[in-house]
């Protein structure tokens, strides 16, 4: 398995971790802010700040061209999930509501965003290893 | 019904054995990439750039034509 291989599962258990976490937060305990748990989002970058990790390592071109693609991947999907929130917002409250949020829930709503980009591109990312870049 | 994609072949498993059972990882650190990259050329997984196809050649003492082999379809060429 390579390095980004590994960096795929890696990110992908700490997406499912986080969101079941969430889940497990707002159904039993249902007091505080369940966004706490998006702390465990800074798991995700444990492999990069490893030492071994990146220092020396070469990346060649199929997997800088697997990497590229996955990111590509990941921001396409947020790019549809905020199109599709903003369109959601004006169907339900109307085109010319106004809106006032917690600054919370921004930051709830922009780690909701880094768990779909990181969930989606390390998918992608384990799905090209096994297809190759040009599937 | 003939793929749309245009197909390139090649013959790294043949040259690899030809030249004394060079090994993928050998193969791999010669021409600078991974194991895993000449795995999935060799799988017909992956098309390499020109400069890599040119690195691998060179590895072989091969032309690049010797080593991959551009297969145009009806709707490719």
């Amino acid at each position: 398995m390579s390095d980004s291989e590994k960096w795929a599962w890696w990110t992908l258990g700490v997406v499912v971790l986080t969101i079941a976490s969430y889940g497990a937060y707002v159904a039993f305990v249902k007091s505080g802010h369940a966004g706490l748990v998006f702390g465990l989002l800074a798991l995700a970058a444990l492999p990069v700040s490893r030492r071994r990790y990146f220092p020396n390592r070469y990346f060649d071109e199929r997997e800088r061209a697997i990497a590229s693609k996955a990111a590509l991947v990941g921001f396409y999907a947020f790019w549809l999930a905020f199109a599709a929130l903003i369109n959601a917002i004006g169907l339900i409250k109307g085109w010319n509501a106004i809106l006032t949020v917690p600054v919370w829930t921004l930051i709830e709503t922009l780690c909701w965003a880094l768990i779909l980009v990181l969930g989606v591109q390390s998918l992608t990312t384990l799905v090209l290893y096994r297809k190759g870049p040009h599937a | 019904m003939p793929s749309p994609e245009p197909e390139i072949k090649n013959h790294i498993r043949r040259l690899r054995f030809d030249h004394g059972e060079m090994t993928q990882d050998q193969l791999a650190k010669q021409a600078g990439v991974t194991r895993h990259t000449i795995m999935a050329l060799e799988a017909g997984k992956y098309f390499p750039s020109l400069l890599l196809a040119f690195r691998i050649a060179r590895v072989f003492g091969a032309p690049v034509e010797q080593v991959f082999e551009y297969h145009a379809t009806e709707l490719n060429l």
